[in-house]
């Protein structure tokens, strides 16, 4: 009862605070909490004069759905996860490594400069990126084909665009993504690197044993994070690059995309909620069970 | 830091260090540098070459003629471009300032030393990162139980509040803004709200300035709300522009079903190559110009937002 009371008083003592607290609380209530609500939708026939919370119970029949079509479900959860493992394993490495190239070079200026070029395509919509890389792969007008004539109709072969996909990705997110690690790297204590030095360490055994360790904590968290989105992807390299072209689905296509052509096709509303239902479960569960192996592992790098 | 107040004594033996290593390092740092800006260079000479060059030749980095009609054809664009312009400049600056004021606000709350709410705050704004109801459910209970279809606020809502960015700035007053500052203020007779926007908010600058930034192009780049969305072209922002362009190309050629003689009669609308990449300079132009005045700013945010807290 005290306790009640003293959380109260203590509530009212602070109420400019709640206040302050209250417009974000609000527009996470409206915009975040409200939809979570919404996934019931998976265990609903959807009608559009009932709306969500009106529409009619049917227990499982849209897992059934699911499981039924399963090249489709399986097909885009195989990409979602599939580009999730690349663009993450290969990001990191390459981040790690352009932060650490960059912070070896001596000469400061032009480093800076080649810096400011490397982050600008982060900076730039998939929406424009889209005829960027069209202007390289098209069949008649694209550079590569005028360039190596090669005839490769891009557009039409799936199996390239995995290759293309990750080349785009790296490219749009490798110079920002290193902007991070390097600011770690700016930390190290130079005193470090002087003490190995006179111990005759070269340069390779300063790197392996001072400046990849001190990049570990960095690395672990930014993975962590991650990985409460492995089921959601960069929709719009997806979506936008490939020209959502269906030919080229069984490649590009991942849930995110395959949910936002639904909406915007306005069909199969009932496989996509089940799709939508097992995509943010998956996900929380996957967050709970990494930040579960990191506390385990090294308990001051854990989120929660 | 510490590297700088060195460079005194470190620059006799650091200039021995400059080996031929340091030049393989520097030839393949450029490289890297050429493989990000010379697709974004393309974009700016494609722009300027004659249509028919393009047609012929395809894509060049030396085209064989230049000319200014594609971006002749985006100024035809006229009164949907200034609107469009209009569209994404309001919501850019719209949502960045309120989500500024409403998450600093915010952060500073649950950020008060004996403020018992705050540990409900905290964990009430880790959940959405950890859970969401996606892409579906958002759309239809925005559409049909908010019915904002068809309304900026779902371009401005949406991007306004992101769990990271008010740890960034959380992060940010706790360990860079001093305490007793704000007792002092408050000591001098200020109250909480005078303390927050005159002692904490000019102090916060440059976190604001980088999570600022990383909204605004957050909202300038945002094409997917406005594809779900916005259907009236008085509120069509610039992004949606762009996609509408490709679908009308896409439709027009890809489309057989669609007559030959449809095709050419339609054949003065098809977008053409050199025209739609004028209209992406115009699109990505403001941010290729802004950029650089901010970058000092999101490094250090960055930095000092990563720190877990």
């Amino acid at each position: 009862m005290k306790a009640v009371k003293d959380f109260l008083s203590n509530t009212w003592k602070h109420r400019a605070h709640v206040v302050m607290a209250l417009p974000v609380f609000l527009i996470l209530f409206f915009i975040m909490y409200v939809p979570m609500a919404g996934l019931v939708l998976a265990f609903k026939e959807y009608d559009f004069t009932k709306g969500i919370w009106g529409s009619p119970w049917v227990g499982l029949k849209n897992f059934k759905f699911l499981v039924a079509s399963k090249d489709i479900f399986i097909n885009m959860t195989r990409n979602t996860l599939m580009y999730y493992i690349i663009f993450t394993a290969l990001g990191t490495f390459l981040n790690v490594v352009l932060a650490i190239a960059i912070d070896q070079f001596v000469f400061k200026k032009v480093a800076k400069t080649m810096q400011t070029l490397m982050i600008i395509p982060v900076f730039i919509s998939y929406a424009a990126v889209q005829f960027i890389v069209y202007a390289f792969i098209s069949t008649d007008t694209g550079i590569l084909n005028n360039t190596f004539n090669m005839g490769v109709r891009f557009y039409s072969t799936a199996s390239l665009w995995p290759l293309i996909l990750t080349i785009v990705k790296m490219w749009n997110s490798v110079g920002y993504g290193s902007v991070l690690y390097m600011s770690v790297l700016a930390g190290i204590d130079t005193s470090l690197y002087e003490a190995a030095e006179i111990d005759g360490a070269n340069k390779w055994q300063k790197i392996w044993n001072i400046t990849l360790p001190a990049l570990i904590p960095m690395i672990t968290v930014m993975l962590l994070l991650s990985v409460g989105s492995v089921m959601r992807s960069d929709t719009g390299l997806f979506y936008q690059v490939t020209r959502n072209s269906g030919t080229l689905y069984s490649t590009t296509q991942v849930i995110d995309s395959y949910v936002l052509n639904a909406i915007y096709k306005t069909s199969n509303f009932g496989f996509t909620a089940a799709a939508s239902f097992f995509q943010s479960v998956a996900g929380l569960l996957l967050m709970l069970f990494a930040n579960f192996t990191v506390r385990k592992i090294a308990p001051e790098n854990a989120l929660f | 830091m510490s590297k700088k107040g060195n460079k005194a004594d470190l620059a006799p033996s650091r200039r021995d260090r400059i080996g031929i290593g340091q030049y393989i390092l520097g030839f393949f740092l450029l490289l890297y540098t050429l493989f990000c800006a010379l697709p974004v260079v393309l974009v700016f000479i494609a722009a300027f070459t004659d249509e028919k060059a393009i047609n012929k030749n395809g894509f060049s980095y030396f085209p064989e003629k230049w000319s200014l009609s594609g971006m002749n054809a985006v100024l035809r664009y006229g009164q949907q471009l200034l609107t469009s312009y209009g569209v994404t400049i309001f919501i850019t600056v719209a949502g960045t300032f309120l989500g500024l004021l409403v998450m600093s606000m915010f952060a500073y709350s649950i950020s008060r030393p004996d403020f018992k709410l705050s540990k409900f705050l905290s964990i009430y704004l880790l959940i959405p990162m950890l859970f969401n109801g996606g892409q579906l459910s958002g759309y239809l209970v925005f559409t049909t139980q908010y019915h904002l279809k068809d309304s900026l606020w779902l371009l401005i809502l949406p991007l306004c509040v992101t769990t990271m960015n008010v740890i960034i700035l959380r992060t940010y007053i706790v360990n860079s803004i001093p305490s007793e500052l704000m007792e002092a203020a408050k000591i001098d007779g200020a109250g909480e709200y005078r303390t927050f926007f005159q002692i904490t908010l000019p102090l916060l600058k440059p976190s604001l300035a980088a999570v600022g930034f990383m909204m605004a192009t957050a909202y300038w780049n945002d094409w997917q709300n406005a594809l779900l969305y916005i259907t009236s072209d008085s509120k069509k922002p610039l992004q949606l522009l762009l996609v509408n362009i490709q679908k009308s190309i896409e439709f027009l050629l890809n489309n057989n079903n669609v007559p030959a003689s449809v095709k050419a009669a339609m054949g003065g609308t098809i977008p053409q190559y050199s025209s739609t990449m004028a209209t992406v300079i115009v699109v990505i132009g403001p941010i290729m110009v802004v950029y650089p005045f901010f970058q000092k700013y999101f490094v250090k945010g960055l930095t000092v937002g990563s720190v877990k807290g």
